[in-house]
């Protein structure tokens, strides 16, 4: 059975192959990246009339309209506090001294004070690099969406713990959530809601919200059932059940939850810079357009910085909730001392920086803006002068070796081949349903007027992801084998993780220039965290008594390997293919503007050129469905090797 | 004990997990083993049929090998898990009609349970697990700290009021498990497998703790154990269950000598006859030159009790019951008892 399926799988291959070459060039579908088929300019059309709509239709007049109001203002405030002066003011409410003293103060009351002191430097470092206004803008806009987040998805979440038939409705949802690349979302909400705040702020809710609801749920969920069941013995109500048992008890897992919202919200608040958020978004997208890496370095930086600092204090104040033991009354008593103390300092650096100019605004002398730029555009010079071999190299060897091939035989062969090929992939490996999905999503792809972008963007996510995963299971059985080895990798798995993806773009573009393979770089490098996470702990998860068995029997170390833990491990192994599928993907439809072209180009543009808009829209769909295909087979390959 | 109305009365209790529990009983898919019936529709006959009485005052010990239904019979009784089919009754009240309302009240007053994993709330307090039960019952905070502190001493857990369950031991956490059980002085006490998760010397202080206890304040317990020992420590009577069903009820003594079946003398091999069988078992006739003027005993005597001045004694010692002679009962009938004869 196992055998005819890979001679299966062989075969089409060869005949694929075969019919690739035999009628390379004919049917292919490419159009113009300015060219619009009929589709795609009535789907324009329809975008703009839909836009034309805004002060007319009822929908927007009294549900769309006053939700983006309500946000706009909610975030309005929250930046005239922090980040711009309101419209009758020169300053923000809330000048540089008095914000680095609130944080100073919020994080030592909710952690410690050496977490304080990172947080504090962390911030100053952002304002020396030139880019206090735009970080005080990208934590007010975290700041608003985290809020709406968990004060929506904390309750949903809670509902979710508790009902059955609540949590299998939301599923669905959550689910399509985690494989929905951020790009995706952003043009439909930018065309109801315009491009601005209020867009960005719900983008990042759609993306944040589904990881409340989660954790929430699963640490509703999770709970030790004895005490809640012994609370509901002694005649405890619903209400009372979960006020003073579960909530109390999952509090810390749900404060972790916290902790993932606000890392999830960072990260989409940089990218929604497209559609029109402030902060530190847009000096990044500035540099990528303009190719300007020093430049792309200083806001890199600055977003990296906030990245650090926002995890740092949610996590810590996520640690402190370890034990359910208070502390002592001693301690209670001195931090309640220490707290007053820093309280009255943080007034007085407030209202200082209410009345003083230097307290108020960012004294732009002090900067290291400009040598931070050189320092890193020197060292892309430098590395374009002397490193070409190794950079160019790499590149050139990856783009003959897999690139070029892949593409000619993706976007190259006819459409009716390729398409065959993907049902017959998906017959072979998931089963008649999947391959009727399949054949349904491609054929819409077709239709739809883009089939040859998303073949292109296939091309690289298809060898982006299969570079991920050869370094990432090289990564992955290391740690997983080796208990220094994950220690030694563990910080920068964790920190890879909390990083925005767009940051990778900057060091990439550096290295290789506008080019696709920038795009598949950044996407190779942001998901080998997740995927030697996986297989580290599928290898791990394999029992110690087979592994013994083995070494028993005389195996070798290789033959340990290959033989007993990544058969054992198979499954992790496919989910961490598809974790991988679904990461690169999601990056590199975001490396369009630097050149990686395929779909995520024609998004990105679909943003700003209103000629591009229907293709923009659809292209959003085209991903969408692009990730559904994969995620459906692997998904059903993983059940099936099960 | 069966002349005054019981405290609790079960009638033909079922519990069936799965689609369509009713239609399960009655059918001829009710017969199956429950591995068959788990294949052919799914469900599982955690309760079958059960019915008892429970006496005022009584220790009622449930005992049956991991799965036969004790957790599922002891939850059906406070209706943790609803019932599918049968009568419960509590003083009179049928406990399967009343509304949520009244079920809430019922188990803030009149029933309290113990948990094997013991179910402390890690967030509060020693003091404030045991004042739980007064606090959603609206007590005041000064009142139900002092009964909270009351009942703290009952059990002997002084000087840690203000301690969190993760600081204790296990055995004192079931000591505040207990504690937060008679907090609210119910009626009945429903302990399942409550000490199984302790060591042996802990659960030992345990028992007697409970016996101490039951002593002291007369409660009545629905006790579920697989430990035999236990249970013929603790109870008065002894159901014992397999795959739902209860097979035989009957005080330790019973067990021993008239095992219902062989599930039961299976269970009951292991047990040190002479800890739970009393005179009454080994009266026998007086036989010619067997002396009849040895010491009285009484007939519910355990053997373990009388052992001591049977051997010490010349003569058979002659068992008395409320006054009428049974019999006699010489040396060699309790060593021949003890070195595993009939
Ligand atoms: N919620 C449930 N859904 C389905 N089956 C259940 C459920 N709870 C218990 N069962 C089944 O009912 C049967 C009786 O379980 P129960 O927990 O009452 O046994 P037990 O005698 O308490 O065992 P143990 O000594 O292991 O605690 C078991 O076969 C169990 O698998
Ligand atoms: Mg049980």
């Amino acid at each position: 059975m196992k055998v005819r399926k890979s001679y299966l799988l062989l075969a089409s291959v060869t005949v694929w192959i075969l019919l690739g070459r035999l009628l390379n060039g004919t049917h292919t579908l490419q159009i113009a990246t300015y060219e619009n088929t009929a589709f795609t300019s009535y789907i324009g059309e329809k975008a703009l009339d839909f836009r034309g709509n805004r002060t007319e239709s009822t929908a927007f007049i009294y549900f769309f309209n006053p939700i983006r109001g309500a946000i706009d203002g909610f975030v309005q405030i929250i930046r005239n506090l922090i980040a711009v002066p309101a419209q009758n003011s020169v300053i923000p409410i809330i000048g540089w001294l008095g914000v680095v003293a609130i944080v100073a103060f919020a994080v030592y009351a909710t952690s410690q004070w050496r977490t304080a002191l990172l947080a504090v430097s962390l911030l100053l470092a952002c304002g020396a690099l030139g880019m206090w206004q735009f970080t005080m803008d990208s934590i007010a806009m975290t700041l608003a969406a985290v809020l709406l987040s968990l004060a929506i998805g904390i309750p949903l979440g809670i509902w979710a713990g508790l009902s059955d038939r609540v949590l299998k409705i939301f599923t669905p949802f959550l689910d399509l959530a985690q494989i929905l690349p951020t790009l995706v979302y952003m043009a439909p909400i930018a065309l109801v809601f315009m491009i601005g705040a209020a867009s960005a702020t719900i983008a990042t809710m759609i993306y944040s919200i589904p990881i409340a609801i989660r954790i929430t749920s699963h640490a509703i969920r999770n709970l030790n059932q004895a005490p809640v069941e012994a609370a509901e013995s002694m005649g405890s109500t619903q209400k009372q059940k979960l006020t003073k048992v579960q909530i109390p008890m999952a509090k810390q897992m749900i404060v972790l939850g916290i902790n993932q919202t606000v890392m999830a919200a960072v990260s989409f608040v940089v990218i929604a810079a497209l559609i029109g958020a402030p902060g530190l978004g847009k000096p990044v997208i500035e540099a990528l357009i303009i190719r300007n890496v020093g430049q792309g370095f200083v806001a890199g930086f600055a977003v990296v910085f906030l990245a650090i600092l926002l995890d740092r204090s949610t996590s810590a104040a996520a640690k402190r909730q370890d034990s359910f033991i208070p502390e002592t009354e001693k301690q209670i008593k001195t931090k309640r001392i220490t707290l007053i103390v820093a309280g009255i300092l943080t007034i007085v650096a407030v209202f200082m920086s209410r009345t003083m100019l230097w307290a108020a605004v960012w004294p732009k002398e002090v900067t290291i803006a400009p040598q931070v730029a050189k320092v890193t555009n020197d060292a892309t010079a430098w590395i374009l002068e002397n490193l070409t071999i190794f950079t160019v190299g790499f590149k050139d060897l990856i783009s003959y070796a897999f690139l070029n091939p892949l593409e000619t035989q993706l976007a190259a062969s006819p459409w009716y081949v390729t398409v065959a090929m993907i049902v017959a992939l998906a017959l072979i490996i998931g089963g008649t349903r999947i391959a009727i999905l399949s054949f349904v999503l491609s054929m819409a792809i077709v239709l739809s007027g883009l089939w040859y972008e998303a073949m292109l963007t296939l091309t690289q996510t298809i060898v982006g992801c299969l570079l991920t995963m050869i370094i990432g299971l090289a990564l992955g059985i290391w740690t997983g084998r080796s208990d220094r080895a994950e220690r030694a990798l563990r910080p920068f798995l964790d920190a890879g993780q909390t990083l925005p993806a767009f940051v990778y773009l900057v060091p990439m573009l550096g290295l290789f220039g506008p080019t696709r393979f920038t795009a598949i770089a950044t996407g190779i490098v942001y998901s080998i965290p997740v995927v030697v996470k996986i297989v580290c702990e599928g290898i791990r998860a394999v029992p110690h008594s087979l592994i013994e068995a083995a070494t028993a029997a005389g195996s070798t170390t290789r033959q340990i390997i290959t033989k007993v833990q990544l058969p054992a491990a198979k499954k992790t192994m496919l989910l961490a293919t598809n974790q991988g599928l679904i990461y690169v993907l999601a990056v590199v439809v975001i490396g369009g503007f630097v050149g990686a072209g395929g779909l995520g180009y024609l998004v990105i543009a679909g943003n700003s050129k209103p000629e591009l808009q229907g293709k923009g829209l659809i292209a959003g769909v085209a991903i969408l469905l692009l990730g559904v295909i994969f995620d459906r087979i692997m998904q059903a390959g993983a059940r099936r090797s099960s | 004990m069966s002349s005054a109305s019981p405290m609790i009365s079960v009638r033909n209790l079922w519990k069936v997990f799965g689609n369509n529990p009713e239609k399960v009983i009655g059918s001829p898919d009710a017969l199956l083993t429950r591995t068959e019936l788990r294949a052919k529709t799914g469900n599982t006959i955690a309760v079958r049929d059960v019915s008892f009485d429970v006496a005022p005052g009584e220790v009622f010990v449930v005992m049956g090998l991991s799965g036969s239904g004790k957790s599922t019979l002891v939850r059906c009784m406070t209706r943790l898990i609803e019932p599918t089919q049968g009568q419960l009754q509590f003083e009179g009240e049928d406990i399967l009609k009343v509304d949520n309302a009244r079920l809430r009240e019922l188990r803030k007053t009149r029933f309290s349970m113990v948990f094997q994993h013991f179910g402390l709330l890690p967030h509060r307090k020693v003091i404030d697990n045991i004042a739980y039960s007064l606090e959603i019952n609206g007590v005041k905070k000064d009142a139900r700290h002092a009964r909270a502190n009351e009942v703290i001493e009952l059990v002997g857990l002084q000087g840690y009021a203000n301690a969190y369950p993760e600081q204790l031991s296990g055995g004192m956490q079931q000591r505040v498990g207990l504690a937060r059980a008679l907090a609210v002085d119910p009626q009945v006490l429903f302990l399942d497998e409550p000490f199984s998760a302790l060591d042996p010397l802990i659960r030992r202080d345990m028992q007697q703790e409970v016996i101490r206890l039951h002593h002291e304040l007369g409660k009545t317990m629905v006790f579920i154990t697989h430990d035999l020992s236990e249970a013929v420590k603790v109870g008065d009577r002894i159901a014992i269950m397999r795959d739902g069903a209860i097979v035989q009820i009957g005080t330790p003594e019973d067990l021993v000598a008239n095992p219902a079946d062989e599930y039961v003398a299976n269970f009951v091999r292991d047990i040190a006859k002479s800890h739970v069988l009393t005179l009454k078992h080994l009266a026998r006739k007086a036989e010619p030159g067997d002396a009849t003027d040895g010491p009285e005993l009484a007939a519910n005597t355990i053997i373990r009790d009388a052992a001591q001045v049977i051997l010490q004694s010349h003569k058979p010692v002659r068992v008395n019951d409320n006054g009428a002679a049974l019999g006699i009962v010489s040396s060699e009938d309790v060593l021949r008892l003890i070195s595993g004869g009939a």
